[in-house]
């Protein structure tokens, strides 16, 4: 006898979904089901927890020694297992949020099953960072598929483009054959027999077999086709599709699927421009390209170049880096035609750039943040002109390439982003040593600041400056340090009507803002402390390891999310380029996988205890 | 204190139908059962109860028991360690409309056991526990009818119908299907299952009567309290 419902619950939720079904069975036949009416206290805290709980029905807040929210659960969350695990009194106080159905396996159940299923450990392990770092690693395995092979996980059917397959029939006659491929605007005609493929028919033939040979056009197809042609399913991967078509001589091939039914067909051309849309041809086209207009067709190709990233298994540090170096080499090429264009510059000048750009973690749909430090020996009266012209050539050229003009209006076009050195030294002098808690935050985006053209040394300068003020000053240092700890980390996004109920996270959840900026600002904290001149988020924690401010641990904790988050991030966009959407950071909890919304669930935790560490460290005092 | 009466004539004619039903069981295979007599003042937490479905091929008298589901509700919960699902041999072919609502066929129901073995198990389970069923009087009339046709003696026992606690309980205006038990479940936030399974329905029942029993917040509910009366 077998407990259905139950058993196709457990089958639906981690870590049981992993589970055989024999022990599915018999884990069904442990549990007990208790009810909890909304408000009621399922767990309370210093107390001997019994049980493994699993939400059935309704949801659950965790809070940790009673007060702190720490975390809800909806349906499938598994709470209590910390205090079974390491025999201890409860830490946490749960709380019905609606009314509950809870399963309970009682503790000697669920320590033997674990006993027996080291699997298991990975999901209860004692943290969350645990569980994320495996997470990450088995991420890129997945997606993967072959180690680093790269290209070869890509299936065809990601390549083919799905429209009406046009075909012949073999009686049809020649005439007729070759008329409806000029209709159809295809070179390969598939010949099919009640539905099943039985012959391929291409230009080539018609030239060699038919004009070349002086054979009538009302012949049938059938005497000119090639038979039995060779075939590829979808499933086959680009790679080996390469090798037939090379070894074959062939220039196309019908795809079948398991009935030999014709699909589709794939040509060579459709191989060598999924093969070539790679980030390093994009930027090779960028540096030869000899006006703004050709700049901008070869930049619009990132999101190309991001979704093949991805399919390649590449890890979302590199795709980032990717995206950037096109981005950066986009503004420099820009740069040199608009140069070119006006002649050499009057004084010396660096165009700088802020925010994801300069730290190297650019995603797809970034607008343009951009400014130039001029040398001192600038005079308005004088050079105004021509880096106004610069400019605008600059910033224009960036939105015709898809770096749309920045909403907030940090662009070189502005005057304001358009001074000399000494003016910029006055501005950040004023940041750090007027901070104004209303407005650090619009701020700190300079802090994030890289030269990508010009006079580097203009930019060294002001850097060294700006961190030998930011170093010194705890009282800005805690402003940063309170606006990185107030981010609003979500914790619960995992359903959509207890995201009605919070105004603030609102439906979606918007990935740059409230996952990827808390962990940048966290970084930051450190540069601006320790005097890092490094931009990169993922390098600016390793450097704050390398001065003892942050444990080894903590740091790659960290990184891990960041990595996590943005994985999550790249895959989502890359979702959105296939559908040919425009490209947001902001997603619908109920489009991630369950894998994702554990993980996202985890690393936000991890965020948040160190967003609170920050604070202790660096916000002392002000409240 | 108007239930009192109604709680007298209960008590009397139960204690009489009692009484009278463990005469006729002497030296029946139900003697046992009519061993322990649950008193009607314990506590209901207390008080061990068993959530039971039977399936059948009609509601009528002669209506045959196809299978049986039931389940042990012990200190507020329900244990799944104690479900049993017992398919029932059937003695004549089945009526087709109510095979299609329980998806038991001939084939399925020949694998079952003797009606009497199964009632035996049954018996074993119900000793000195009170019943939990949704529409508690099929239960009751079918384990009656099926006691005398395979032993020859009445079947009294304790019931508690989650039916018709939802309607003393929570009186409302409610639609014609307003008391079925996945409309019921619905309200309470319990998850929908596939009706018509012996066990299924037992527990669905089952949990259904915790979350009646938690929503209607009273401490110390005696089994008198919840029990169906007449």
């Amino acid at each position: 006898m077998e407990i259905d419902e139950v058993i196709s619950f457990l089958k639906r939720h981690a870590p049981f979904d992993a589970q055989s079904a024999d022990h599915i069975a018999s884990l069904a036949r442990k549990i007990e089901v208790r009810y909890f009416p909304r408000g009621t206290v399922i767990i309370d805290v210093g107390k001997e927890n019994r049980a493994l709980s699993i939400v059935r029905s309704g949801a659950v807040e965790l809070r940790l020694g009673g007060t702190d929210l720490n975390h809800r659960l909806g349906e499938g969350g598994v709470f209590g297992y910390l205090s079974l695990l390491h025999h201890e009194l409860t830490r946490n106080k749960v709380i019905a949020l609606e009314d509950c159905l809870i399963y309970q396996l009682p503790k000697e159940d669920f320590l033997k099953w674990l006993k027996h299923h080291e699997s298991l450990r990975i999901f209860f392990a004692k943290d969350d960072a645990e569980r994320l770092h495996r997470a990450v690693e088995g991420l890129h395995r997945t997606e993967n598929g072959y180690g680093d092979a790269g290209m070869i996980a890509v299936k065809l059917e990601t390549l083919l483009r799905r429209k009406d397959v046009v075909t012949a029939s073999p009686n049809d006659t020649i005439r007729d054959a070759a008329k409806r491929m000029a209709q159809a605007d295809v070179s390969t005609l598939p010949i099919t027999h009640q539905g099943k493929l039985v012959g391929i028919m291409t230009d080539k033939d018609l030239r060699r077999r038919v004009l070349g040979q002086e054979i009538p056009l009302d012949e049938p197809v059938s005497s000119v086709m090639t038979p039995d042609p060779i075939t590829m399913t979808l499933d086959d991967g680009l790679l080996s599709a390469m090798l037939v078509m090379s070894q074959k001589n062939i220039h196309h091939f019908p795809i079948v699927d398991s009935a030999n039914q014709i699909v589709g067909v794939i040509s060579s051309s459709d191989l060598l421009n999924r093969f070539g849309m790679n980030a390093l041809q994009v930027v090779a086209e960028i540096k030869a390209a000899p006006d703004a207009a050709t700049v901008a067709i070869a930049a619009q190709r990132v999101g190309a170049v991001l979704t093949n990233l991805i399919e390649s298994g590449v890890d979302a540090d590199h795709i980032a880096r990717f995206v950037s170096n096109i981005g950066e080499t986009t503004h420099r090429q820009l740069l040199k035609l608009a140069e070119d264009q006006l002649g050499p510059p009057p004084v010396p000048y660096a165009l700088v750039v802020f925010g994801s750009l300069a730290r190297q973690e650019q995603a797809g749909g970034s607008d343009q943040d951009n400014g130039f430090v001029l040398d001192d020996r600038y005079n308005p009266a004088e050079h105004a002109p021509y880096f106004e012209q610069l400019a605008t050539l600059l910033c224009d050229g960036l939105n015709s390439a898809g770096y749309i003009y920045c909403p907030g209006d940090i662009m070189a076009t502005n005057e304001k982003w358009r001074q000399p050195l000494a003016v910029w030294k006055d501005r950040y002098r004023n940041w750090i040593e007027k901070p104004d808690p209303e407005n650090v935050l619009n701020t700190t985006i300079f802090f994030d600041m890289r030269c990508v053209a010009g006079e580097e040394g203009l930019v060294d300068i002001l850097r060294a400056q700006i961190f030998e003020w930011s170093s010194a000053n705890r009282i800005f240092l805690s402003f940063i340090a309170r606006a990185a700890s107030n981010t609003k980390v979500p914790l619960g996004f995992f359903r959509n009507f207890l995201l009605q109920h919070d105004e603030k996270e609102g439906h979606v959840l918007d990935l740059k803002h409230q996952a990827i900026a808390p962990v940048v600002d966290i970084a930051r904290v450190y540069a601006l402390a320790l005097g890092l001149a490094d931009v990169n988020s993922k390098e600016r924690l390793k450097m704050a390891v390398e001065r003892g401010s942050l444990g080894p641990e903590e740091a790659s904790n960290l990184i891990d999310c960041f990595e996590f988050i943005h994985s999550v991030r790249f895959r989502h966009q890359s979702n959105q380029i296939k559908r040919g959407e425009p490209l947001t950071n902001n997603l619908s909890p109920t489009s991630l996988s369950r894998f994702e919304r554990e993980h996202l669930k985890d690393a936000f935790r991890i965020i948040r205890n160190h967003m609170d560490r920050i604070s202790r460290t660096y916000a002392g005092g002000i409240q | 204190m108007k239930l009192d009466w109604q709680n007298w004539f209960y008590k009397k004619h139960f204690a009489q139908h009692w009484e009278r039903a463990k005469k006729a069981a002497k030296s029946t295979p139900m003697d046992h059962y009519y061993d322990a007599l649950l008193p009607e003042d314990m506590l209901l937490d207390d008080t061990p109860l068993v959530a039971l479905d039977f399936e059948s091929d009609g509601l009528k008298k002669d209506a045959q028991l196809l299978e049986a589901g039931w389940v042990r509700i012990i200190d507020r919960a329900v244990k799944l360690k104690t479900a049993q699902q017992l398919r029932i041999q059937a003695g004549s072919r089945l009526q087709e409309a109510a095979v299609i609502i329980h998806r038991i066929t001939d084939d399925a129901a020949a694998k079952g056991q003797q009606e009497a073995d199964v009632l035996a198990l049954l018996l074993e389970t119900l000793k000195g526990s009170a019943i939990v069923a949704h529409g508690a009087a099929v239960e009751h009339a079918f384990l009656n009818t099926a006691c005398l046709r395979n032993f020859g003696v009445p079947f009294v026992g304790r019931f508690i119908c989650t039916m018709h606690l939802e309607k003393r309980w929570f009186p409302k205006q409610r639609t014609a299907d307003g008391l079925r038990l996945g409309k019921l479940r619905a309200q309470y936030g319990l998850p929908s299952y596939r009706a018509h399974d012996g066990l299924t329905d037992a527990i669905a029942c089952g949990e259904l009567f915790l979350a009646q029993c938690a929503r209607r917040k009273v401490e110390n509910l005696l089994l008198k309290d919840v029990l169906m009366k007449g």
